[in-house]
């Protein structure tokens, strides 16, 4: 592949183009010359359109004046994968090993891969994913005999991504000829269109329902896709009648999706429906600690406490949030006290306080049980206002640092010990009550995220 | 939201070398250059990078720079999108995955809007799972984008998320004075000084008068000096005054 022809080319584009159209149309192109011919590869159709729209002129009359032009150029979507980018090869090569399943199907397409450190081992199990936990960890050594399908269900970034990639790690460790496939439901849609499109589609049945166990992320995805959930519906049935695991992970209850035909939600609960809730402070702590052990950082339990009590929306936040502070003291080359975290964090946590408001909380509460704001700021006693009142007053303790003087100020002028009997009585609540419960987590991640 | 809102404006077209890592003066960003630069040679740990701050801080001269290096260095295509061009669509994000770099720049300019929020959130799992590393480049942080999908603002906070602020009395004087040098025109302290204390703080708009300077320099056959500048200005405000004259008594 000799390329000079087309670098030659490029230099004169630079020219003649701005460095916001360079970088946005030329920079995607990869050039492959063969026989004559310089065949331009654009990663989308939208691309090849403005590139032979506006520049093959162009790019002809520049090619017509080099000495060694060749005879033909084109410019056409590429469909086969490029060679590895470095910051990928590392990891392929620490992963040849059968922790990473990569197969090409029929029609050339890459089936994706399990995420090597996405283990049991690497999990933090705390009290809110114990559950969906130990239900996954039954499917990998039973796999198609327990729950199946296994439905894992709770908000963004909790850790359901990471318990499905354990499964199947797992899976193929104890049995190593298995065929799992872990994808994203748009990956599924995005494979069916394109079988169709292939005249495939026979090729894409085969495949999706002769593996041994089919890992599906998100499947609030396939909401309005009547075709991919026609697809996914034989598909299911086919696996489940032939023993074969299904594992799917959603954001809500399968009930709650909407766009979801109700066949499918009904047979989603056939197995075993298990949720991942938020995780509390303690094992907030707990993967911190893990995950600055995994980016060989000590960190110390007073600033793994100031992150995990500030940052409570998810897993992947709390992730990022480490980073930070230890990207910044590797930078500076300071050791991460307290004060360097909270001056690390200090743009990030000023956003945070900026979102969670009392103010904001009573908001919410209000509009969550559907009573107007006042009310939680009046003297009635009922039971219909006091206990969101009671909700907003623990949750403004659990997500703001004001003090409870402050939050009994903020709700119509109550004493302190209002306030604290309040966080008592949901804490209390919460053990006993699943629909306290529920609606402590819903609001929770309403306000968090 | 795409429509409305003060336009970006573009860098001045210099010489090659005043889009790269080299003409971006850190100040107070050291740490983000840095971490772009480590990326074009491939050494990076952080897969995703959000970069945000106000307009004028460099995000797009710090994207291109990556762009650049990134194909020189590492030899791969890469892919800048500003989101705020109404030429792009969705349709623009397919495939991305199998290039060696993706950059989306204005991320605010998408925020809210359900079509592109989710290619993106997709566009996001397609490049974690082929390794391929994503940049972005906003206003805001990932929480005070405005984003719809919290899938979308999790996966953007998830990776190294940097705050790139203003540039300093000091760094600016500096900017200014590189930018002369790299152009061979002489631009003492004072005359910096004084360009300073009446200019745009925005690199991109000193820059961009710093060529027009210069043009006006190169016709008169004079040097920057301070007193050429204050006829320049003193030329520049009489027009000025002229011109709202001649408006008003029109």
């Amino acid at each position: 592949m000799d390329t000079k022809v087309w670098e030659r080319c490029i230099a004169r584009l630079e020219g003649d183009l701005t460095p916001q159209q360079f970088n946005t149309w030329i920079r995607p192109l990869r050039a492959v010359e063969t026989e004559g011919e310089l065949r331009l590869l654009a990663p989308n159709r939208f691309v090849r359109e403005w590139v032979r729209e506006r520049l093959m002129d162009r790019i002809s009359d520049i090619l017509a004046a080099l000495p060694d032009a060749p005879a033909r150029v084109t410019v056409e979507v590429c469909e086969e994968p490029p060679p590895p980018p470095p910051q990928a090869a590392s990891q392929e090569a620490s992963s040849t090993s059968e922790a990473t399943f990569r197969r090409k199907d029929d029609r050339g397409a890459q089936i994706s891969s399990l995420r090597p450190e996405f283990t049991f081992e690497t999990f933090v199990e705390g009290k809110s994913n114990q559950l969906a936990r130990a239900a996954a960890l039954q499917v990998a050594t039973h796999p198609g005999e327990s729950y199946n399908p296994l439905f894992i269900y709770g908000g963004v970034g909790l850790g359901k991504t990471h318990l499905v990639h354990a499964v199947g790690n797992l899976m193929r460790r104890r049995d190593p000829r298995a065929q799992i496939v872990y994808l994203h439901s748009e990956r599924f849609v995005a494979d069916m269109v394109k079988a169709l499109q292939h005249n495939a589609i026979a090729e894409f049945k085969r495949f999706y329902r002769s593996v041994d166990a089919l890992l599906i992320d998100d499947i609030q995805f396939f909401a309005g896709k009547e075709r991919s959930q026609e697809e996914f519906f034989h598909t299911f049935n086919t696996l489940l009648e032939g023993g074969q695991q299904i594992i799917m992970t959603c954001d809500r209850y399968p009930k709650e999706v909407d766009g979801l035909e109700e066949r499918l939600k009904s047979r989603f609960g056939w197995g075993l429906t298990v949720a991942i809730e938020p995780p509390e402070l303690e094992t907030r702590v707990a993967i911190l600690m893990s995950k600055a052990q995994q980016m060989g950082t000590r960190l110390a339990p007073e600033v793994a406490f100031f992150i995990a009590k500030r940052i409570q929306s998810n897993i992947r936040e709390l992730e990022g949030a480490l980073r930070r502070v230890v990207a910044s003291s590797r930078f500076t080359g300071r050791p991460i006290t307290l004060d360097f975290a909270k001056e690390a964090l200090k743009d990030l946590l000023a956003l945070q306080d900026k979102l969670v408001t009392i103010e904001n909380i009573q908001k919410t509460v209000a509009e969550y049980y559907r009573i107007p704001v006042r009310d939680l700021l009046s003297k009635r006693r009922n039971r219909s206002v006091a206990r969101p009142r009671q909700m907003a007053m623990a949750l403004a303790k659990e997500l703001t640092s004001h003090s409870l003087p402050e939050i009994g100020e903020a709700f119509g002028g109550r004493d302190h010990t209002t306030v604290l009997h309040a966080c008592r009585k949901i804490a209390q609540l919460r053990e006993t009550e699943a629909r306290v419960q529920e609606d402590y987590t819903n609001l929770l991640r309403t306000l968090s995220t | 939201m795409r429509a409305g809102g003060p336009r970006q404006l573009s860098l001045p077209l210099g010489p090659a070398e005043e889009r790269g890592f080299a003409s971006y003066v850190p100040g107070p960003n050291a740490e983000a250059v840095a971490l772009l630069r480590a990326l074009a040679r491939g050494e990076a740990t952080a897969p995703v990078i959000h970069l945000w701050g106000p307009p004028g801080v460099g995000k797009t001269h710090l994207l291109h720079a990556l762009c650049a290096e990134t194909t020189r260095d590492a030899g791969l295509p890469c892919a800048y999108l500003p989101l705020d061009q109404h030429e792009l669509s969705p349709r623009a994000l397919e495939g991305l995955e199998q290039l060696g770099l993706v950059c989306l720049d204005a991320l605010e300019a998408v925020a809210g809007e359900p079509l592109w929020e989710e290619a993106l959130f997709h566009l996001c799992n397609r490049l974690r799972e082929a390794g391929v590393p994503l940049v972005s480049a906003a206003r805001a942080a990932p929480a005070g984008l405005g984003l719809a999908l919290p899938d979308l603002r999790s996966r953007l906070a998830w990776g190294q998320v940097l705050h790139l602020r203003p540039l300093g009395d000091g760094d600016l004087e500096r900017l200014l004075r590189e930018a002369a040098r790299r152009r061979g025109l002489q631009l003492g302290e004072e005359a910096a000084c004084f360009l300073l204390r009446r200019c745009p703080r925005e690199p991109a708009r000193l820059l961009a008068l710093l060529e027009q300077l210069e043009r006006l320099a190169l016709a008169e056959g004079r040097r920057l000096t301070v007193p050429f500048l204050v006829r320049v200005w003193q030329g520049a405000l009489e027009a000025a005054e002229t011109l709202q004259g001649q408006e008003g008594g029109a």
